[in-house]
């Protein structure tokens, strides 16, 4: 059985153990949490001063949990005359109903004590723990209990209430309560999160936001986001299975952004239940054939908060799309520089791949048109802030030594950019697959300029500069005798020669020369990167490899996503269906959810994908990634006001129709099935008529 | 008392760099009360696309509204603080239309020690060499 259970809302979440307690920890983020505030760090449920424990547990919902518990340890002979069920859901604040019963034929007195405590932690000091600066007070009111945090203007309240009469004190509730025979007795406790803003009201009530909503509430979201996206019917069950679990997932880790009053997409349970703009990018684009409507508000709000000056702290420069958004203590008093923080090279570029991808399928110019000058300001970063050295390529160096990322890419670990032979190379580097965004940010960019701001001399200009690039990347980073691109350039623009995942990024943006294809897309599936359940961050003979390194030898899911996407780009087919094959496979292992990353061990090994010990789960690039594989399998591609279908299914996966795909065509289905060893060459691309 | 010569100049300031700062669609009042002491001093900015027009006029209706120190906004608009991590400490906060706020901040200059990230890493990888 898994030890930690977690329900979220949002950016509210609550991760307990297995039998619903909270307890104090610092090293994982245990707790109830809103806006990065850890607003619980103790909630401890007994009864008669023992401890109870589940017998089973009720988790089929996000935001709802069960625990069914009795006395005693796990290991005692049972026959239990009492038990005790706990019952939360998650909004926008917690409720738990506990509920005891009464085996016995007499009544009975009980003693049921909730211990209650918050640290009001940083989410980013549960990593980094240090002293606090500010101080909690607990205040016992009649029917609550309110524990306070201040620190100068900094304000935040745990409040939490029940809803029959408690033994208030300082560390808990206790109910003291005689229960008939075979009777039952129920309390509802409330715990409310108050983060204190103008007025001396929470900010939540003085924005512009959807208000406080109730576990209904969530579940009629989620019903309706997920009745607009596209149904499937198919015979794979992974498939099946990963695709209806992406999109429960992807329903509750939206979250209502406090700056715009919009729905945002939190990047990852625990650890990144905030804005990224890398992640949230990367998961608009696989999820635009399906959820188109979850991908305006972040357009929007990732140009909203662009770069307008230069800050060292915050790794800020005028044009710069944000690396990561946070709403806590220490991003406030700057001890931490997410406010917002603008280490990132990557979210530039795919800022305005996002956008034109986003108007190709939805059709949305008007969205184009507003954004025209933040996008130019984006392509004006790549060639002055984003070319720190003036070669013409991408660079990235943090000025931040302290709390900054040296790692600027998606790989941001601090091992993650070395030689083949394990050296790690000097600041400013430039890693191949910031190339190949900026490649394809030009090209999308001159499409923007051409066919929607009316300047074809700037559209002329962008596409001139994008061939250059080109044909300057595939000199500098071509390593010949390997055939491979180096994954980067170190300050003197020597090659950073290791084997990496990163030239499928490369395939993706297109900017690999057409005679190189084959050679990359071989490295991509043979044995030193491909696992057996995907394609490796570092090859497994690179002086770095560790199948448990985050960024040294691990599989994620979402890298191989865009992986996919290249191969089929490039025509690769059956390369990229063996990628949809194998991930969708190790999907099963983990209910339909793919977690952030699992371990690079060979499949021949483990028979099963082992995973990563601190991986989100779930994540929203992770959760998009079942998405991007279906669009790879069925080749859903728009072209104008059409959507060409050009279905590729793996061998084996049978039947495979999507139907209903919104976009500017309307509504298409799209439907593919797998050749069986027999059967003739599939038939040619099919172009659909809208609403066909 | 009266504000600084720093916040008035940065006042004066808006409407001359507003159409380079503001090219994007966006429309409506930001207020921004000064606090200092026992006295608040009421500015209103408005801002559309290419344009920002400055007023006292206490009749007008606001959008949005940034509350502050004087002491705290004359750091803003000299490049000193920062304005959102500001507002996550509650030492500034606002309320209403926050696409205003956001707007604003892009009036606010950088630190005035800042130097160019171009020539910082030119000079470091030369140190290299």
């Amino acid at each position: 059985m898994k030890d930690r259970f977690s329900i979220l809302d949002g950016n509210n979440f609550l991760v307990s153990d297995d039998r619903g307690n909270i307890q104090p920890s610092y090293d994982f983020p245990t707790g109830l949490f809103s806006f990065d505030t850890r607003f619980l760090s103790t909630w401890i449920l007994t009864l008669d001063g023992q401890p109870l424990h589940a017998l089973s547990i009720d988790d089929s919902l996000s935001y709802k949990t069960r625990f069914f518990l009795v006395p005693g340890e796990p290991t005692h002979y049972l026959d239990s005359k009492v038990s005790v069920i706990r019952s939360r859901a998650i909004g926008g604040s917690l409720d738990e109903e506990l509920t005891l019963l009464n085996h016995a034929d007499q009544e009975t007195e009980f003693r049921l004590r909730m211990e209650i405590g918050s640290d009001f932690a940083d989410l980013l000091e549960i990593k980094n723990q240090r002293e606090k600066g500010g101080h909690t007070t607990p205040t016992v009111e009649p029917n609550a209990l309110r524990l306070t945090y201040r620190r100068q203007a900094f304000h935040r309240e745990t409040v939490v209430t029940s809803s029959t009469p408690a033994e208030i004190d300082e560390n808990g509730m206790t109910f003291r309560v005689r229960v008939g025979p075979h009777g039952e007795w129920t309390t509802r406790l409330n715990v409310d999160t108050v983060i204190y803003g103008a007025r001396g009201e929470d900010v939540r009530a003085i924005l512009p936001l959807g208000g406080r909503r109730t576990a209904a509430d969530i579940a009629a979201e989620q019903t309706e986001l997920i009745g607009h996206a596209p149904k499937l019917g198919c015979d794979c069950e992974p498939l099946a299975g990963a695709y209806r679990r992406s999109l429960n997932d992807l329903a509750a880790l939206r979250y209502e952004s406090i700056a715009l009053g919009v729905r945002l997409l939190a990047a990852g349970l625990p650890w990144f239940m905030t804005l990224f703009g890398r992640d949230s990018i990367f998961t608009s684009l696989q999820v635009l054939p399906f959820l188109p409507e979850m991908v305006k508000p972040t357009i929007v709000m990732l140009a909203g908060l662009q770069g307008s000056r230069v800050d060292d702290f915050r790794d800020e420069e005028p044009g710069k799309i944000l690396h990561e958004l946070r709403y806590g203590e220490s991003a406030g008093f700057e001890e931490q520089p997410h406010s917002p923080y603008y280490g990132a090279a990557d979210t530039t570029p795919l800022f305005v791949i996002l956008l034109d991808e986003y108007e190709r399928w939805t059709g949305d110019a008007e969205l184009v048109r507003r954004l025209e000058h933040e996008t130019r300001a984006a392509l004006t970063w790549l060639d002055t802030y984003g070319d720190l050295l003036g070669t013409g390529y991408v660079w990235y160096m943090s000025r931040n030594p302290e709390t900054g990322l040296p790692n600027q890419c998606w790989k941001d670990s601090p091992d993650a950019i070395s030689y083949a032979d394990g050296r790690t190379p000097e600041f400013p580097r430039a890693t191949c697959e910031l190339q190949g965004y900026a490649y394809d940010a030009k090209l999308r960019g001159a499409r923007m300029a051409r066919i929607h701001w009316n300047d074809p001399a700037y559209a002329d200009r962008l596409e001139r500069e994008a061939a250059a690039l080109k044909e300057r990347f595939n000199r500098d980073f071509w390593i010949p005798d390997r055939e491979y691109y180096a994954l980067a350039l170190d300050p003197r623009g020597r090659q950073v020669d290791a084997l990496t995942s990163n030239i499928g990024h490369l395939l993706w943006s297109g900017i690999v020369e057409e005679s190189r294809a084959p050679a990359v897309a071989a490295h991509l599936l043979g044995p030193r990167l491909f696992s057996g359940w995907g394609v490796r961050t570092l090859a497994d003979d690179q002086g770095r490899y560790n199948p448990v390194g985050y960024h040294v030898g691990t599989v994620w899911p979402f890298d191989n996503s865009i992986i996919a996407w290249g191969l089929w780009r490039y025509g690769f087919r059956h390369e990229a269906g063996r990628i949809c094959d194998a991930l969708l496979s190790a999907s099963h292992y983990f209910d339909g959810r793919l977690p952030e990353v699992f371990a690079g061990y060979a499949r021949s090994l483990t028979d099963y994908p082992v995973e990563y010990p601190t991986a989100c789960s779930p994540q929203a690039w992770s959760a998009g990634t079942p998405l991007l594989l279906l669009r790879v399998i069925l080749g859903l591609e728009p072209q104008g006001d059409h959507l060409i279908i050009d279905p590729a299914v793996p061998p084996g996966m049978g039947r495979v129709e999507l139907l209903d795909i919104p976009g500017r065509w309307g509504r298409v289905d799209a439907l593919g099935r797998s050749r069986e060893p027999h059967e003739e060459q599939p038939s040619p691309p099919a172009l659909t008529l809208p609403g066909g | 008392m009266h504000v600084s010569e720093a916040i008035q100049q940065f006042f004066a300031s808006l409407p001359a760099r507003a159409a380079s700062v503001l090219s994007s669609p966006i429309g409506g009042t930001l207020k921004i009360d000064l606090a200092d002491g026992n006295r608040t001093e009421h500015w209103y900015v408005t801002l559309a696309p290419g344009s920002a027009q400055v007023s006292r006029d206490e009749q007008r209706q606001a959008d949005g509204v940034l509350t502050l120190s004087t002491e705290l906004f004359e750091k803003l608009v000299t490049g000193r603080e920062a304005g959102m991590a500001a507002v996550l400490r509650n030492e500034a906060t606002f309320s209403g239309h926050v696409v205003l706020f956001l707007a604003f901040r892009r009036f606010l200059p950088p630190r005035p020690d800042v130097r160019d990230p171009r020539n910082a890493a030119r000079d470091h990888v030369r140190r290299l060499a």
